[in-house]
């Protein structure tokens, strides 16, 4: 390993957190759902916008800037900014990157937001905004295979093929997760599903119904970094930030004989994950994994270690990720049943289970979380962060 | 037609070019003879920029495929097969197209190009059954489902 030039590990802290409500059709711009998502951050935090010094959020083209949203809250002066090109992939780059600013000393204070009508203006792969420009896409397009539904069913399939895993097993975990919704006033859906309106919903791309989709939403959610010292006199218990990793992975393009669909870029992120936290996956409480579609926390709980390669069906069937198992996952109902904010409602949620302030979903005991952000299958690169409470 | 024209860049069009005659070659590397696909500049195992074509057969397994129900592009008929097919002769490289068989694909099924002719600009990859000998043109692309 190379010399570490920074102490990293639990030096920074959320501080607070933010939401716009989530909704089919917000009315408004992605601008004023920034702006609001970070005036809730830092009113949550017990800061002034004032104190704000830093601001960062990803994109692929559907939001406002840290450049458009720092002047429209009388922000000109920031001390540090970050702008990231990418979609679910980076969403917790953009706090580790955030938490490595201020452990530095470029910043004291940053906001970071994701702000999305990504139902009513900017559907991901889908209709309104064209075809994404990506080199891959001239392979795939003209055979009408260009929109994440699709991608992931594909790698979702490739699964089944190998490992056995089943549609009940996908079932069960929208299940679980729209039971952790119904105790969540912010969800999008709250009415309980069962197995059977699982396997009776419409295909979108078989192996995927429309249950194992997560929900195009408009919405914002913002999270304030600061130092672990400052955080500890504000008005919310901190959370630690005890490791941030994000990289690049397999690319199942890049001509590796190896290439193996069923494994995400987060194999090879999860021990510099783990290591940096003096941690592995036992010392887990909760887990918010990254679910645009059911297929992708099944794949991540064998990624991430919670169980063995190729057993993250069976796993999800036998219990384990409901709240009153070894691993509550996505506690919030996700973004199969909350709402998809691409990344920073995990986080968000997350900080609420460590702080004890998650009401009727609360994991009793929480004190270390994982979340995560989109495995690596249509970007090969993923990121995540361990939390923790101090 | 095509529900969506690829734009040819830089790297690809010679492949493109190629799939027009229909050849189907990979890149082979001059330092050290990996092959790759998508064409890129570089290899990736030993980044050496010199590179040939090499006309590989047209031939895969399924790794994967999808039955799409969802109207994500206009111009295509819902529903229909995308396969992701593992190339024999290059087994990291995966390779989309429709699925022109009778019957769903199977998992591991030995596959081979069928061409599909858009117009003199375009011509198209999809996969069919390694077995079938037929003329590759006369099967329309093939609606199935899974369920």
């Amino acid at each position: 390993m190379s010399k570490r030039l920074l102490d990293f590990r639990d030096r920074t802290a959320i501080a607070g957190v933010g939401y716009t409500p989530f909704t089919k059709d917000s009315g408004v711009s992605t601008l004023t759902l920034a702006c609001r998502a970070v005036l809730a951050a830092v009113e949550d935090a017990g800061l002034s916008v004032d104190d704000v010094d830093g601001l960062a959020t990803h994109r692929v083209g559907d939001s406002a800037a840290p450049t458009l949203v720092g002047p429209a809250l009388g922000l000109t002066d920031l001390a540090w900014h970050l702008d990231q090109f990418g979609g679910g992939s980076v969403s917790h780059a953009v706090v580790g990157q955030a938490a490595l600013a201020v452990a530095a000393g470029m910043a004291e204070t940053v906001v970071c937001y994701r702000a999305i009508n990504a139902r009513s203006e900017f559907r991901m792969g889908g209709t309104g905004r064209g075809v994404p420009v990506s080199p891959e896409v001239q392979y795939q397009a003209p055979y009408g295979y260009v929109a994440p539904p699709q991608q992931y069913a594909m790698y979702a399939r490739a699964h089944m093929s190998k490992y056995g895993t089943k549609a009940e097993h996908f079932g069960q975990l929208a299940v679980t997760q729209r039971a952790n919704a119904a105790k969540n006033p912010r969800a999008l859906m709250r009415t309980p599903i069962t197995l059977d309106d699982y396997l009776a919903s419409r295909w979108i791309a078989e192996p995927f119904r429309l249950l194992d989709c997560c929900l195009e939403t408009d919405g914002a959610c913002a999270v304030v970094v600061t130092t672990a010292e400052r955080a500890r006199s504000l008005r919310r218990p901190p959370v630690l930030v005890s490791a941030a990793a994000w990289g690049g992975g397999t690319s199942h393009l890049s001509g590796d004989p190896s290439a193996d669909p069923t494994v995400t870029a987060a194999a090879a992120l999860a021990p510099r994950l783990y290591a940096q936290a003096g941690l592995g996956p036992g010392d887990i409480d909760v887990a918010e994994l990254y679910d645009c579609f059911t297929y992708s926390v099944i794949v991540q709980l064998e990624d991430y270690g919670f169980c063995g390669k190729g057993e993250g069906g069976p796993y999800v069937a036998s219990g384990a990720t409901a709240p009153d198992g070894p691993l509550p996952v996505n506690t919030h109902g996700g973004f199969l049943s909350e709402g998809y904010v691409h990344g920073m409602n995990h986080i968000a949620e997350a900080v609420s289970q460590l702080r004890g302030d998650a009401g009727d979903r609360q994991v009793v005991g929480a004190e270390v979380a994982l979340s995560t952000a989109q495995p690596g299958y249509i970007l090969p690169a993923t990121s995540a962060l361990i939390l923790r409470r101090p | 037609m095509a529900a969506y024209r690829p734009a040819f860049d830089r790297d690809s069009r010679p492949w493109w070019e190629r799939v027009g005659r229909r050849e189907f070659a990979v890149q082979e590397c001059d330092g050290c003879g990996a092959a790759r696909f998508p064409a890129r500049a570089f290899c990736p195992a030993c980044r050496t920029e010199a590179w040939h074509w090499r006309e590989v057969e047209p031939e895969g397994v399924v790794e994967s495929w999808i039955v799409n129900h969802q109207p994500f592009m206009p111009g295509l008929a819902e529903p229909y097969v995308v396969v992701m097919v593992r190339l024999a002769a290059v087994p990291g490289c995966f390779v989309y197209g429709n699925w022109r068989g009778d019957r769903p694909p199977e998992p591991g099924e030995r596959v081979r190009v069928a061409y599909r002719r858009i117009d003199e600009e375009l011509t198209l990859v999809d996969w069919e059954p390694a077995e079938d000998d037929g003329n590759l043109d006369t099967h329309p692309a093939r609606r199935t489902s899974s369920r």
